[in-house]
């Protein structure tokens, strides 16, 4: 009579033990396991569809190459960036990375809350940038910030309306532009698309003044926009809103309001960021447009932004948080971004990557940064912003003129900038 | 003594939700703040006098009576017909009463946003149907000048006030007896005579309560404003709140916005004061 066999039962006494220490010992070392990786908090600003996946895509690449760092990522609009961050400064709660607008950078640095890069960054990392992107973000000699995003403005224009007024090749001087946006008012659409609401409504107007030699800020820090560049500049803007040769609802106008008209072929011309190539590509296809430079008044200029991505100084995981920022500022991460973004490159890597080495309209933005004026990194500069957008409103809507408005707001400027 | 351990946690409670954020602005106003949130120094009464010196400040403050008049009035105005109707019994009066509290169900914000579209110079439903019935050549500009923008505003404004102040009037209407009207009836008064010697003196405790009510939400009320024009342009629509919220987010101020909001508490607190006693000689 074959034996049966006693089937093995978790009732035997020795295995139920060790069963059991097994699930205690594991329940005991969870937390520690847990609390053994760390969590990288990135807030990242919105720029388009585009940025939120891409980021998360990064933070999957780095997460498999670093297991033990969990990147999590939170996309905010950048109107409401500086008081997202604001909240979260007061109430203690910062994230690690953060991308922030650069001009902030000198409050960041002056409140303690910006975390010096340089003793992170090898000579072979600070040769990956490109020089020039690197400087707004360093103060009193030190690097807080790393660019991110970089654009240069350059005037859009309408093929076919610009061809019928006269000149195929888009406008060369301010002059060109009026003589076309006559003959573009005549044929019924809009000739020059004029911003004159909403954050950057001062920067549409300085594109003027610098082409006509105009400066921001004075040697001795003060306003000096009221020069007579200043009021050449704003004279022309002025004449051509009350000639009509704009847009109708100027004030009630923000950026991407003019981009729509342009995209819908009303506007024969406006100046705006490398993006909008992106935007045409997928929302207007068959629009056939032209990039050229900042018509010249008489010289060439034009605005070149930065975006920076900073460490905060009282963030848990610096460690971790430098090998993303290294991760991020590789040729493959970098052109993806500048790809989906239409940015400049800020590496020299992505730079000599055929996408850009062979795109042309990326190529005129590019070879517009040797006269570019970037934002200076100042105390202030929302303050004098806010009077610049105040005094040409005033101009835009009649209710000034340009010497005695652009006084005004210089006045306001100067307690601005002096920190008041 | 026991009165007080009764109601002695509900008012702790509603003495720390109201007294510590004022005392915490009272102190933020007396500090130089940075654009982040941290505070500096103690500055005294510096930031009060930035404030004051301020041209924006004053044409801020003026305009936000006007705001505040316009919108309390207008909405009192409309509220109180569109309530006496509602009283009445007639078919369909669940679907109308539901169809006026609407308003009250959409965030401001949301409301905001979608007159702002309607009112779009190029985009805009207004300006498509003003087209359609002939009314305008070209499309108007609505929200880019002050003069034109500030009137729409006020009209959202009374637009999301009336379902409430409709509320309070309803509820008003439904306390007065019905016996005094067929008393009036009967001593020869007609309709118009019974509505201001009759239901207009009834409804009084419920108009004031709806005025001051109203007159404290409407003078703080953002969502509106920031919206649709961001107080611009050129300041032509700023109000006090507005004007606030670009000091301490925008310009990076949070300092001298402490001391405006410190400024509005003190005007609402006067507005709804003086208001109540010239009420109570009224009613006396």
């Amino acid at each position: 009579m074959a034996k049966a066999a006693a089937p093995p039962t978790v009732r035997t006494g020795v295995r139920r033990r060790k069963l059991m220490a097994a699930a205690g010992s594991a329940l005991v070392l969870a937390p520690f396991t847990t609390r053994a990786a760390t969590t990288l908090h990135v807030t990242v600003a919105y720029y388009s569809a585009a940025t939120g996946p891409y980021f998360k895509q990064m933070a999957k690449e780095f997460e498999a190459a670093n297991p033990g760092i969990t990147v999590s990522i939170d996309v905010v609009n950048w109107d409401t960036l500086l008081q997202t961050l604001q909240t979260d400064i007061s109430g203690g709660v910062t994230p690690d990375l953060s991308i922030i607008g650069t001009r902030w950078l000198l409050t960041f640095v002056k409140d303690g809350m910006a975390e010096p890069l340089g003793h992170f960054m090898t000579p072979e990392f600070q040769n990956r940038f490109i020089g020039a992107f690197l400087e707004p973000a360093k103060i009193n000699g030190k690097v807080y910030g790393l660019p991110i995003a970089a654009s240069a403005r350059a005037m859009f224009y309408n093929k076919p309306m610009l061809t019928k007024a006269g000149f195929p090749d888009g406008p060369k001087t301010w002059d060109d532009v009026v003589a076309a946006a006559r003959k573009i008012k005549a044929a019924g659409g809009y000739g020059f698309g004029l911003q004159g609401k909403a954050i950057e409504t001062d920067v549409y107007w300085y594109y003027a003044l610098w082409s006509y030699g105009g400066e921001l800020i004075g040697p001795n820090g003060k306003a000096a926009f009221d020069s007579p560049a200043g009021v050449k500049a704003l004279t022309l803007y002025q004449t051509m809103v009350k000639e009509g040769l704009t847009q109708p609802g100027v004030t009630d106008d923000t950026r991407e309001d003019v981009q729509n008209l342009f995209k819908q072929g009303r506007v024969g011309m406006m100046i705006t960021a490398p993006f909008l190539i992106n935007q045409i590509a997928s929302e207007a296809p068959h629009l056939q447009y032209g990039i050229c430079p900042v018509p010249r008044g008489t010289t060439s200029a034009t605005y070149a932004v930065t975006d920076s991505i900073v460490m905060f100084a009282n963030s848990h995981a610096k460690e971790a948080g430098w090998k993303f920022l290294d991760f991020l500022f590789t040729k493959g991460p970098r052109v993806q971004f500048n790809k989906n973004e239409g940015f400049l490159p800020t590496t020299k890597a992505a730079a000599a990557d055929p996408y850009f080495a062979d795109n042309k309209q990326l190529q005129i933005f590019v070879s517009l940064l040797p006269e570019a004026h970037f934002a200076p990194t100042i105390p202030g500069w929302e303050g004098m912003a806010q009077a610049v957008i105040d005094a040409v409103q005033s101009v835009y809507l009649g209710r000034a003129e340009p010497a005695a408005a652009l006084k005004l707001a210089s006045v306001q400027a100067d307690r601005a900038l002096s920190g008041d | 003594m026991v009165p007080w351990l009764l109601i002695g946690p509900s008012l702790a409670l509603a003495l720390v939700v109201i007294v510590y954020p004022f005392l915490e602005i009272l102190e933020l106003s007396l500090h130089d703040v940075s654009p982040f949130g941290l505070v500096r120094g103690f500055v005294g009464l510096a930031n009060y006098a930035r404030m004051l010196e301020d041209p924006v400040f004053l044409g801020a403050a003026l305009r936000t009576l006007e705001w505040t008049a316009l919108v309390v009035g207008g909405t009192v105005i409309l509220s109180l017909p569109v309530a006496m109707v509602l009283g009445e019994d007639f078919h369909g009066r669940g679907l109308a009463r539901t169809i006026v509290l609407l308003p009250w169900s959409m965030s401001l914000a949301m409301a905001a946003i979608v007159w702002l579209w309607s009112f779009n110079g190029d985009y805009g439903m207004v300006n498509a149907v003003l087209k359609e019935a002939g009314l305008i050549a070209r499309p108007v500009q609505w929200m880019a000048r002050g003069d034109t923008a500030f009137p729409v505003e006020v009209g959202v404004g009374i637009l999301v006030s009336v379902p409430f102040t409709v509320t309070i009037f309803l509820g008003g209407l439904a306390s007065i007896p019905g016996e005094i009207y067929e008393a009036a009836r009967i001593d020869g008064a007609g309709r118009f005579a019974q509505f201001r010697w009759m239901t207009l003196p009834l409804l009084r405790p419920f108009v004031t309560i709806a005025v001051v009510l109203n007159m404290i939400y409407v003078f703080n009320s953002f969502p509106i404003i920031w919206v649709m024009t961001q107080g611009g342009p050129d300041n032509s629509t700023q109000i006090l709140v507005t004007y606030l919220y670009m000091l301490a987010f925008q310009i990076g101020r949070p300092g001298v916005a402490a001391a405006v909001s410190v400024a509005m508490l003190a005007i609402v607190f006067a507005i709804t004061l003086v208001y109540l006693r010239l009420e109570e000689r009224e009613a006396a």
